[in-house]
């Protein structure tokens, strides 16, 4: 309470009217208070003149149009930064830091239809075994990274790059690799028909 | 009162005494309210306390639809809105009324058949509910016959209500009369708007609103049933039990006075704060944020009022436990409605919309405000309404402390819980261009152990009430009823009495001219093109200055003005109804009379085939919304996540919208084509054979029951007549059509090594899920063809 003002009388008055024993008082609204009413007002004010009568301010639409073409832009520079090739992806099939990041996202995105134990529909999975030597979509380094990234959507694997990105990608990648190795025989089995 | 008047010509003559007479308040109903509340609200707890615990461990769905979480969800909403808040609210009503006015119910029958009435639509919605029988639109769930009733039950109440009022011997209204007068009108109005639909069959309808219409209007009506339903009764209630029990004076009449006047105004404006960054017009947005910001004072107004009314009285909380849940709820309350405009901040909703913080939020309101009141005044009435003190104090007490444990337990659970999982969504890395955590159990399972804390709180509040119904019981066992009296004089009503106002006194005057004038110039600056905008913005603030300026001069005026205006309760009401009919028809009105096209942006939605419509409803019978919405927000983790923001098209022959308010799991917007139909067969039947951790329920039955078709010709003409764009089928065509598409999703799920019926519920709901997020591109002036093309 502001010190200045003068200490409030013992009881203040009271309304007149009664209500089933109810009384009234008829104190002051609290100044803090109002001004928070005030401000709020104010507020009201200025941002609607803000966003909607001065259009100063970006509308929702605009403003996720502009940020996902910055994150656009961010990844388009790093893609142009990595070279990837069939070669660096066995090498890095070899090395554990890679190999464990990718069991990870493997156990927690591709395990769903690929099983823990990569065998698929072998386990009573949807999708399709990652422990042979036979390949639906190609069994190159970088068709396995291609595949994973753009899917196959017709059969149902999705397109994991704009989920997961490229980084967790090619460990996963990277995981499954490990379970091949460089220059074993490889056999491309073509798609079942009727699909 | 007047005062005797006094004649020199005849000092003799002594003033006549009026004959007196008692009159006895119906008090029956109040009883008869007061133990239903305490009945259904153990119910509503109960259930509520089991789906919280079917959140942890999904085998206590017990693998039964009508023992399944999406089916419970909306009995636990709806019992403790209706069934616990709304008996206690009509007790409270009833009871305070009476006194307040110096009358006698009108009408015992029509007492007795409100009573009555209200228990038969809580045990209908109990019978229905449970059983898939639902509208889709959250609280608004019940099914159209039941709307029906609950609109003649409200009828009913409405005038039992005012037919008291105009006999009462108290001329003047007391503050919780305004709250009951806004809560009455207001109600009514909420309800049948958002409840217009045309019906398919007994039990079925579909939402005369589609898409964002519908989805403005439900949340109109969702966050105004809050206001209207959950508060301004309560408030009301809380005006008459809390001086009685503190013995002490309301703190301050023109609190009173402006704190109601601007919370009815600015309550129904702060709707779309629920839809927040979802493709609802921004401007509506910007209204519901700003408005939810403004109401903020109007509610401490009833805070201050409550709890500065306890000074002088604060001592008898050591004793008291009335005062004590009561001093307790009108803190919650206090706390509930700082958190809501703050929740309404568009960048603080970003974080929590769709999180267990709203969950938290609304269960401090619920739990801590409305339970508390609950729980408070029925201590209060118990010895009043029968002639027996209450049985026991100290488990009263016992009741409260348990009660605020639970309620701390469970909000702080879920204020971690959606702080935590809201961060986790909106997690980047790599510069923020993807997602840290893409899956979405790996958020989930993070905030198991603060599912768990909810329960445990949940649970404590539910033992706190079952000690009340303990504690009522054996008061009133052997108890007698008593029903209050009150000695009046039989004077004639006064009629023509000076003190009220004329119709053009209620209107011609200066709070009311000053109020719609600036209201007025408001939306013309708010609305208006480049001039009238300017205008309306210098009109404004003129009106400010100018109502300032007069109010100070004339402050007398004004206050006399009120004082006439609260003697007359048709001209109150229809000013009530006025302030809380404005901030609906602007926003409202103009997204349902314009164009539809207007209302597409650049994407239309392409209607359901017979077969995925019938999907459709199957995914609102099982009250999929209830934990996956269909709304990509336009927000950059929402994009990341689930695809490209929704746009307003692509919702526009959704009757009802599927938006959604709570990510359980999930969006779903664009989930059509994204996984192959064994995958969503196989996660219907036993989520966890594909997502492992995940804790929805299994859906097995899908698998095995039939297709209803024979009611697609039905449902799909009730479609065309809101305007979606079907051709006029015959009967056979669309069987046909249907037959088709279930044999092509069965033969593919063969292919798959998946045998299933093709005449089975669940390729329905498949034929659904594929769809969703098909649309087709629209250029603005030309007109995309539809199916009859």
């Amino acid at each position: 309470m502001n010190p200045n003002t003068p200490p409030p009388p013992i009881e203040d008055p009271l309304r007149p009217h009664v209500y089933d024993g109810i009384r009234e008082f008829d104190k002051r609204l609290p100044n803090w208070w109002l001004f928070t009413f005030y401000a709020t007002i104010v507020f009201w004010v200025g941002y609607w003149a803000y966003y909607q009568w001065l259009h100063v301010g970006p509308g929702n639409h605009q403003r996720i149009e502009r940020q996902m073409a910055a994150i656009e832009a961010e990844k388009l520079a790093a893609t142009a930064s990595t070279k990837l090739d069939n070669a660096s992806l066995w090498q890095m099939s070899r090395n554990p830091v890679f190999v464990e990041a990718g069991r990870a996202t493997f156990n927690s995105i591709c395990a769903t239809c690929h099983k823990e134990s990569l065998r698929g529909s072998v386990d009573g999975g949807i999708g399709a075994n990652l422990r042979t030597q036979e390949w639906i979509h190609g069994g190159n380094p970088l068709d396995l990274y291609n595949t994973a990234t753009n899917g196959v959507l017709v059969k149902g694997m999705p397109a994991w790059g704009p989920v997961l990105g490229q980084k967790r990608i090619i460990e996963a990648v990277a995981y499954v690799l490990s379970y091949h190795h460089e220059g074993e025989p490889m056999t491309l089995r073509p798609a079942t028909a009727g699909k | 009162m007047p005062p005797v008047g006094t004649n020199s010509a005849e000092p003799e003559r002594l003033p006549m005494p009026a004959p007196k007479t008692t009159v006895e308040f119906n008090d029956k109903v109040v009883r008869q309210f007061l133990l239903a509340s305490v009945i259904w609200g153990a119910v509503g707890m109960l259930v509520g306390v089991l789906i919280a615990a079917q959140l942890n461990f999904w085998q206590l769905n017990f693998s039964t639809p009508w023992l399944t979480w999406s089916h419970l969800r909306p009995l636990h909403t709806n019992a403790v809105i209706f069934a616990l808040v709304g008996n206690s609210m009509f007790a409270g009503i009833y009871y305070s009324t009476q006194r307040l006015v110096k009358a006698r119910l009108a009408s015992d029958f029509l007492s007795q058949l409100h009573f009555w009435g209200w228990q038969a639509i809580i045990v209908s919605a109990a019978l229905t509910l449970p059983f898939g029988l639902t509208r889709g639109q959250e609280y608004g769930e019940l099914i159209w016959p039941v709307n029906i009733a609950v609109v003649l039950i409200w009828v009913v109440f409405s005038v039992n209500f005012f037919w008291t009022l105009a006999r009462r011997r108290e001329p003047s209204l007391y503050v919780a009369i305004w709250f009951y007068i806004a809560t009455i009108v207001t109600v009514a109005m909420l309800y049948i708007v958002n409840h217009l639909s045309i019906p398919t069959s007994w039990t079925h309808s579909y939402s005369v609103f589609g898409g964002v219409q519908n989805a403005l209007v439900q949340w109109w009506y969702g966050h105004n049933a809050v206001a209207f339903f959950l508060t301004t009764p309560i408030l009301g209630i809380m005006y008459y039990f809390l001086p009685k029990a503190a013995g002490r004076p309301v703190y301050s009449y023109r609190l009173s006075v402006v704190h109601f006047w601007s919370l009815v105004f600015v309550y129904i404006w702060a709707g779309p704060h629920h839809l927040l960054n979802t493709s609802l017009p921004v401007w509506l947005q910007d209204l519901g944020m700003t408005f939810s910001l403004m109401l903020w004072a109007p509610s401490w107004g009833g805070m201050l009022n409550g709890l500065l009314t306890l000074r002088g009285a604060w001592d008898k909380l050591r004793t008291d436990p009335v005062l004590k849940f009561f001093a307790a709820a009108v803190t919650f309350y206090g706390m509930s409605t700082f958190e809501g405009p703050l929740l309404a901040i568009k960048s603080v909703n970003a974080l929590a919309h769709y999180t267990d913080w709203i969950i938290a939020h609304v269960h401090g309101g619920t739990l801590g405000w409305n339970g508390f009141m609950a729980a408070g005044m029925t201590y209060w009435l118990i010895p009043r309404l029968w002639n027996k003190p209450l049985h026991s104090v100290p488990l009263a007490n016992l009741h409260f402390w348990i009660g605020l444990v639970g309620i701390l337990l469970y909000v702080g659970a879920m204020w971690t819980s959606g702080i935590t999982q809201g961060l986790m969504l909106n997690a980047t890395t790599e510069h923020g261009t993807v997602l840290t955590y893409p899956n979405f159990l790996d958020t989930v399972n993070v905030i198991r152990p603060m599912m768990l804390m909810r329960v445990i709180g949940g649970a404590l509040y539910l033992a706190g009430w079952f000690l009340m119904a303990y504690n009522l019981w054996m008061s009133v066992r052997g108890a007698e009823p008593v029903n209050g009296t009150i000695e009046v004089y039989d004077e004639e009503p006064a009629h023509g009495d000076p003190g009220r106002l004329s119709v053009a006194g209620w209107v011609l005057n200066a709070p009311v001219l000053f109020s719609v004038l600036g209201v007025g110039f408001a939306c013309a600056w708010m609305f208006g093109g480049h001039i009238v905008s300017v205008a309306g913005l210098v009109g404004t603030m003129f009106c400010a200055v100018v109502a300032y300026t007069h109010f100070e001069a004339r402050r007398k005026n004004w206050g006399d003005w009120y004082d006439r205006l609260i003697v007359s309760a048709v001209p109150f009401t229809v000013l009530t109804f006025v302030a809380v009919v404005a901030g609906g028809l602007i926003q409202i009105i103009p997204t349902v009379v314009i164009h539809r096209a207007a209302n597409v942006e650049d994407r239309r939605q392409i209607p359901y085939t017979p077969l995925e419509l019938a999907g459709r409803d199957l995914y609102v019978r099982e009250g999929c919304y209830l934990c996956h919405s269909q709304m990509i927000r336009t927000l950059v983790p929402d994009v990341l996540r689930y695809g490209d923001y929704s746009r307003l098209g692509e919702s526009i022959y959704d009757h009802p919208f599927q938006w959604g308010s709570k990510r359980n799991g999930p969006d779903l917007a664009r989930v059509g084509g994204k996984y192959p139909n064994v995958w969503h067969l196989r996660h219907l039947e036993n989520p966890r054979s594909i997502s492992s951790g995940s804790n929805m329920p299994n859906f097995q039955w899908l698998l095995t029951n039939p297709l209803d078709v024979g009611t697609l010709p039905r449902k799909i003409a009730v479609q065309r007549q809101l305007g979606v764009p079907y051709p006029l089928w015959t009967d056979a065509e669309i069987s046909s059509g249907v037959e088709a598409q279930e044999r092509e999703i069965a033969r593919d799920l063969r292919d798959a090594g998946a045998y299933v019926a093709p005449d089975r519920e669940v390729i329905a709901l498949i034929a659904y899920l594929q769809q969703l997020g098909h649309f087709e591109k629209v250029t603005p002036s030309g007109h995309a063809p539809t199916l009859a093309d």
